[in-house]
């Protein structure tokens, strides 16, 4: 939302995916928080932590050049990475799930693991919820008129800066919030904000900018043939997703959904 | 007298160090209509946007119900009153025609169904997106969705511009219909002198960004020596006349 809606470059976007995953270990292994409590800690320090640094710094280069934009973000993502080490030190952090999320079960001859199927579920939820926010509300129509003409917004009285502001955190928060359900599968440790940064921009660039369906689709269809591939042609790896993105932005250079 | 609800005064005021407008002074009374005329490029667009807090005021004051609104933030200009119609029409393109016009709304007299009395046309494209319409069309929704945030005063920046007759005529007869039946002050600046004139009770000349002369609409629109000295040009060119 942030880099396709408000044209903002926010390398930093995994950043605070990394910490929504900190908080939600933290309060795990250090307070012993169930994994579910955690989770709304995990959006909601995202989120205020965002909307600090977008007030702060951010906000500075609205009208800055994409290349500021990349070094002001992706210094934030060094120093992320530099915090993270010097509190959590490099090594993995544990994460350990509640039990009925664990395990799988077989239906047609097909294994599924229950937390798996648990993160699509979520996904689709949090996608639809987004969708409809933006499309059907007022306050979404605010935001895409504020995208579409800021000073004709303004214009009419619509907080702008506000709008922005809260689309941000909102982003932000997700990004905390998915981080801290994905570092039971892929793991955390402090590259974390550089590992998944290159394929947020593959899903964003693929999905199409500022389209939140385009970007589920990419990722779908990226994460599915990412694995797919791993599985069936193992001698390709993880170059398979590099050359769907190829295929399919030279199909559509805009984007699955994009406009621009 | 009716209470004055906006006034300029001794403004000065451009982009960045350029200055446009300079002591301009001038007052709009509640249910007042004034017509700004003069060629281009002399800064009428730039006396709207300057209301709006769009540029940067360098000298002088604008005052809305007698409190000095000059440093207010542009977005809560409109919150105290003031709706603009923007020259380009400035539709939103990723909104449909009927969020262009909820997506600001204030209460008021002013709703969904009053506007599209005004400009039945938008009721029958309330669901094409903004970027799907003809010029009338944009012009109605943009002077319509203005309506919709139930303003004391519009500021209308040449809203018959590059125009069809046939349209033209149809948004005369609402901008009529605004001042003066529904009391809504309004500025308008417009090429077209002769309806402009027609629509208002007061006028001002701009050259060169001052106010060259000020009178009664319809004084000016008798006197052709000086209507022929200030925009006799606008009176034959304004079909082809280039925006500015």
């Amino acid at each position: 939302m942030t880099l396709g809606m408000m044209n903002f470059v926010n390398l930093a976007h995994c950043s605070f995916a990394m910490l929504g995953g900190y908080v939600t270990v933290t309060l795990m292994n250090g307070l012993g928080w169930p994994f579910f409590a955690t989770l709304p800690l995990a959006f909601l320090a995202a989120a205020v932590v965002s909307v600090v640094l977008e007030r702060v710094l951010y906000r500075r280069l609205y009208r800055a050049t994409d290349l500021d934009q990349c070094l002001l973000t992706i210094g934030i993502v060094f120093v992320s990475v530099a915090a993270a080490a010097y509190i959590y030190g490099t090594i993995q952090q544990p994460v350990r799930l509640p039990a009925y999320l664990h395990g799988s079960f077989v239906l047609m001859g097909i294994n599924f693991a229950v937390y798996r199927l648990f993160l699509v579920g979520m996904a689709l939820v949090i996608t639809l919820i987004l969708v409809a926010s933006l499309e059907y509300t007022r306050f979404g129509a605010q935001v895409r008129a504020a995208v579409d003409n800021q000073r004709m917004a303004r214009g009419l009285g619509i907080n702008v800066d506000g709008a922005f502001a809260v689309t941000f955190a909102l982003g932000s928060g997700l990004a905390g919030l998915g981080g801290a359900l994905s570092i039971a599968i892929v793991g955390l440790d402090p590259s974390f904000a550089f590992t998944y940064l290159i394929y947020v921009l593959i899903v964003v660039s693929t999905g199409g900018l500022g389209s939140i369906g385009g970007s589920f689709a990419a990722a779908a269809l990226l994460g599915i043939s990412d694995v797919a591939g791993k599985y069936y042609v193992p001698q390709l790896g993880s170059f398979l997703i590099y050359l769907v993105m190829l295929g399919m932005l030279m199909w559509r250079p805009a984007g699955l959904f994009g406009k621009r | 007298m009716a209470e004055t609800l906006l006034a300029l005064r001794e403004v000065r005021a451009g982009y960045g160090d350029s200055v446009v407008l300079d002591n301009v002074t001038l007052e709009v009374p509640a249910h007042g209509s004034v017509a700004v005329l003069g060629r281009n490029g002399v800064g009428k667009s730039t006396l709207l946007l300057t209301v709006m807090g769009y540029t940067s005021l360098s000298r002088g004051a604008i005052v809305w119900r007698g409190e000095d609104i000059s440093r207010l933030a542009p977005h809560l200009r409109p919150r105290l009153g003031l709706g603009w119609v923007a020259q380009e029409r400035e539709i939103f393109p990723s909104l449909s025609v009927e969020e262009n016009l909820t997506v600001a709304a204030r209460p008021g007299r002013w709703n969904l169904k009053a506007v599209f009395e005004l400009f039945p046309r938008l009721a029958e494209r309330r669901q094409s997106k903004g970027n799907h319409l003809s010029g009338g069309e944009q012009q109605m929704l943009a002077m319509a969705r203005s309506l919709m945030t139930n303003p004391s005063l519009l500021l209308l920046d040449e809203p018959l511009e590059g125009l069809a007759p046939i349209i033209i005529e149809q948004l005369t007869a609402a901008i009529r219909r605004m001042a003066l039946e529904e009391g809504t002050a309004i500025v308008l600046v417009e090429q077209h002198a002769d309806i402009a004139l027609a629509l208002t009770e007061n006028a001002i000349v701009l050259e060169r960004g001052t106010i060259v002369h000020r009178s009664g609409s319809r004084e000016l629109r008798d006197n052709h020596a000086l209507l022929d000295r200030f925009i006799g040009l606008k009176l034959e060119e304004s079909a082809h006349a280039p925006p500015g």
